[in-house]
């Protein structure tokens, strides 16, 4: 990871404090860094109500991509119910991002002691970690450090010598981006096709087998080792205010050194480009930047002038920050063509459930390929923004926002590139890039 | 609680979803996947509605009530939301309306017409897939039509739980399909054909016999077992009886679907109540015989009230297929003078469901009920039949060996035994040739209407009786002309 390699090892980070080396994710490497001593420390001096209460204090909000307060996830738990789960989120398969990849290769143990102060937290006896299938390392390293865990008396029974409990199940994904929604999930996890399920009840209420179960990403889970260990309030006073502690960006597309960067939120977008990254490659002009993973909208190098790296600054900006993978742009990059490969991925990734998404990621698709190959009609642009309208807001779960939001986001801030690629059956930026 | 749906504030039920509220007070929210006795899809988007205070629309299919919730189904996004997913839902159907045996009685094509956009958005070629094709021995599938709303799918899964069907393949390639092609047939498996909302499923039986809107259905009681499911016979309307169709197909029982019943069916039938219009073209006996000579219905009935005065010993077998008023007909005008023995007339066949715990009943018969509650329900033992010299046999019976010597007078509508021609045989009407009421199991009336005119040289049961009645009558006057 070059980004990685470049940054300072500053012991302060929650993920990046240490440097990587060839046995740095090994349970020896963690526990000389003080890993597990939090889940000590809250076996031993905390009740599993305090936990909830630390983390619940240090705003700390999922990282997935939509961004839900885990401190209120968690409370919607039924703490009395005879059967909790937990399951972690690792089916990371947003187009841009590849964060929860870096954790797993290079934290595991750090996600590990952070399902298990959740399960703690939660009163769940089992936990589980969905992985995307096309994970290779990162699977050999979480079972290698789950192994580890359960030889050194870290999972199973009798964690730590207390009575606490919690067993974590490793399982793989059979390859389909919707099932990193958190119900289709859990109908992957009992066996059943990768549909999501219709909300209400949500999962927190009923969940994996009708129990209530808790969805979180990777990312968020590996926080919690941190806010237990330093408090709540501690991660809170990290980077912005209303959107605090540290998150990790991936930073692809056109920049100079690409790659996964910890940083606090609230951090500048631009200082994060043209500084950490090192600038556009082949110092082009900025054009665009996707912020938060590929559904998130896309914004122009103007917009992101006064940008910094949290939800609210970015929210006001009319986008995302999504899972924290940016897509940068750079000028001469055809727009049309971009937007096609993102429609591509959609259609193939629809589960076909409910109508709107199953017949409109085809459709966007169909259009756009139309409109690529030179056979784009005036009417196509119309229906390019009506159709991820019939989409937006209508459609079971959140992946048909997802499709809907860049097409539209597309068609506004670059709209005369596809009436040019209409008219003219070319692109506006053909052989540009290269140049 | 109180709702407002629109201008009009209706009660709703704790638990209750907005369409099922709606439903119940009769205002309209589209609906595909929706269905009272299936789980909760939500997946057509079809009945979105808006609430006042959520941003988002919601479906009304799988939105609790809560009170004071206001609802609009007027408002200008639901309208827009609806004219959306009609599109959706177009966009690959092939509309071939015009050769779909759905048409006429189709929701796609129904709230296209209601909620469909003026004209289509689409320029591209429609995608295909898989057109007419044999899903089972008895169910057609076209994959184009198809909606995807699921509905077949959870219906084998929850209600007839035989997991035949299921949705395979993601997004746009999504396809129904029968999971394991070498698998036993669902015996409820003609129940998707009825709830599937386009014509993707179609009766293999009733493809191209005709458009629905020349036919009509008439209320009648399937007669396959004791279970007495309400069904529709469907025969053509009458102003659509045409000369050139030819006798045949305007006198014909064109196909059987559910006539809902809470009390007794739901909204179920199983596939031998499919069939119970094929029951119309089984070979029967159009014409009485007296032995091996055939005769008219008066010289029948004549020798049959001969053969009744002479016995000293009568015994009557009641069918198990008659209406009420058929058996009433009976115990007032001869039940005094045969001893009255009871059977079940039909049986379960090789290949046949025999019983279930969901409709299906092991007794055959549609008022064993109505038997039992008049004449008991003493079956005939070879050792009382020697003890009778004359056997009125009412319905199929098979068994005239155990009978010796004895006279016997058969009623049925079907051919009687090859081998002892009975003394005298009178043809009946066929269930859907009257009107009448059978109790099924649990003892509830369920009333058939007639739904063809029977043949001219068959007899109602009821009036056979009532004639021989006053024949018999008349000889009593008379003593010393017997």
């Amino acid at each position: 990871m070059s980004g990685q390699a470049a940054q300072d090892v500053r012991t302060e980070n929650v993920f990046m404090s240490f440097a990587v080396t060839s046995d740095s994710h090994t349970l020896d490497a963690y526990r000389a860094r003080g890993g597990y001593e939090a889940l000590g420390k809250a076996l031993r001096t905390m009740q599993p109500g305090d936990v909830e209460r630390e983390v619940t204090a240090s705003g700390l909000r999922g990282r997935g991509g939509a961004n839900f307060p885990v401190g209120s996830k968690w409370s919607f738990v039924n703490k009395e119910s005879p059967v909790v789960y937990l399951c972690c989120n690792a089916d990371e398969g947003e187009p841009g991002t590849f964060k929860d990849r870096w954790i797993l290769e290079h934290v595991p143990h750090q996600l590990v002691e952070g399902i298990l102060l959740a399960a703690f937290a939660l009163h769940a006896r089992h936990a589980f970690v969905y992985i995307r299938g096309e994970f290779d390392l990162a699977l050999r390293r979480l079972r290698g450090a789950l192994d580890e865990a359960r030889a050194a008396g870290l999972v199973g029974e009798h964690i730590l010598g207390s009575a606490f409990a919690c067993d974590v199940v490793v399982h793989r994904g059979g390859g389909a981006y919707v099932c990193g929604e958190e119900s289709s999930l859990i109908n992957s996890l009992e066996g059943k096709k990768g549909y999501p399920r219709n909300k209400p009840p949500f999962p927190a209420v009923k969940g994996f087998y009708g129990a209530p179960t808790v969805v979180n990403n990777v990312e968020t889970l590996a926080n919690v080792p941190w806010i237990v260990a330093r408090g709540g309030a501690a991660y809170a006073a990290l980077g912005n205010k209303a959107n605090p502690g540290h998150r990790l960006f991936g930073v692809s597309g056109h920049v100079n050194k690409p790659g996964l960067y910890e940083l606090p939120t609230g951090y500048p977008m631009k200082k994060l480009i043209f500084e950490d990254c090192g600038g556009i490659l082949g110092g082009k002009p900025l054009k665009a930047v996707i912020p938060g993973g590929s559904s998130t909208p896309v914004l122009t190098a103007g917009e992101i002038e006064a940008l910094t790296l949290d939800a609210p600054s970015l929210q006001q900006a009319g986008s995302m920050l999504g899972s924290g993978g940016l897509i940068v742009i750079a000028e001469g990059t055809c727009m049309v063509r971009l937007l096609q490969v993102l429609t591509r991925f959609y259609r193939h990734e629809s589960c076909g459930q409910c109508t709107p998404c199953r017949e409109g990621t085809a459709w966007m698709d169909d259009i756009l390929a139309r409109v690529v190959d030179g056979r784009g009609q005036a009417a196509d642009l119309a229906s390019l923004q009506e159709v991820p309208e019939g989409i937006l807001g209508n459609t079971l779960c959140a992946l048909g926002d997802a499709a809907a939001m860049p097409v539209l986001s597309f068609m506004k801030k670059f709209r005369n590139e596809f009436e040019y690629f209409v008219a003219n059956r070319r692109s506006l930026n053909d052989g540009r890039l290269e140049a | 609680m109180e709702i407002t749906i629109d201008d009009r504030t209706i009660e709703a039920n704790r638990g209750e979803s907005v369409l099922q509220a709606a439903m119940r007070h009769g205002i309209e929210i589209p609906h595909f996947c929706y269905h009272p006795r299936l789980s909760i899809a939500g997946s057509c988007r079809i009945c979105l509605v808006k609430v006042e205070g959520v941003p988002k629309l919601m479906p009304a299919c799988n939105l609790s009530v809560a009170p004071n919730m206001k609802v609009s189904t007027l408002a200008p996004e639901v309208g827009r939301a609806r004219e959306q997913v009609m599109q959706f839902l177009m966009l690959n159907h092939p509309v071939d309306c015009g050769i779909c045996d759905k048409a006429g009685e189709c929701r796609l094509q129904d709230y296209e017409f209601a909620f469909g956009p003026p004209r289509s958005r689409s320029l591209d070629a429609k995608h295909h897939k898989r057109k007419l094709h044999d899903l089972s021995p008895r169910i057609q599938l076209d994959n184009e039509r198809c909606i995807l709303c699921s509905r077949c799918v959870r219906f084998t899964r929850e209600i007839s739980k035989s997991n035949m069907l299921g949705i395979v393949e993601r997004g746009a390639h999504a396809v129904v399909e029968r999971l394991d092609p070498e698998s036993v047939d669902d015996a409820y498996s003609d129940n998707v054909i009825g709830i599937c909302p386009t014509g993707a499923l179609l009766s293999r039986d009733f493809l191209y016999q005709s458009r629905v809107w020349f036919l009509e259905p008439v209320r009648s009681v399937c007669t396959g077992c004791s279970r007495g499911c309400s069904i529709d016979l469907w025969r053509r309307k009458k102003e659509w009886r045409l000369r050139s169709l030819g006798e045949e197909r305007n006198n014909m029982l064109y196909r059987v679907t559910v006539h809902e019943n809470p009390e007794i069916n739901g909204p179920w039938l199983c596939n031998k109540g499919f069939d119970q219009h094929k029951l119309a073209t089984r070979e029967r006996t159009l014409s009485p015989t007296l032995g091996d000579v055939p005769a008219s219905i008066g010289q029948a009935i004549a020798r049959a009230r001969e053969l009744i005065a002479a016995a000293r010993s009568p015994a009557a077998l009641v069918s198990a297929q008659a209406s009420n008023e058929e058996l009433d007909a009976f115990k007032a005008a001869l039940g005094e003078r045969f001893r009255v023995y009871a059977r079940e007339d039909s049986v379960a066949q090789p290949e046949e469901v025999v019983e279930d715990d969901f409709l299906i009943k092991a007794d055959k018969n549609p008022n064993s009920y109505g038997v039992r509650e008049r004449f008991g329900w003493k079956a005939l033992a070879a050792a009382d039949a020697q003890a009778h010299d004359l056997f009125l046999v009412w319905g199929d019976w098979g068994d005239y060996a155990m009978f010796g010597r004895a006279r016997v007078i058969h009623l049925s509508s079907f051919a009687p035994q090859r081998d002892r021609r009975p003394d005298v045989h009178i043809p009946l009407s066929m269930t859907f040739e009257r009107s009448g009421t059978f109790c099924n199991f649990e003892g509830k009336p369920n009333r058939f209407e007639k739904v063809l005119d029977k043949p001219p040289l068959v007899e109602h049961a009821a009036d056979v009786f009532a004639q021989l009645e006053a024949e018999l009558a008349v000889l009593q006057r008379l003593p010393e002309a017997s």
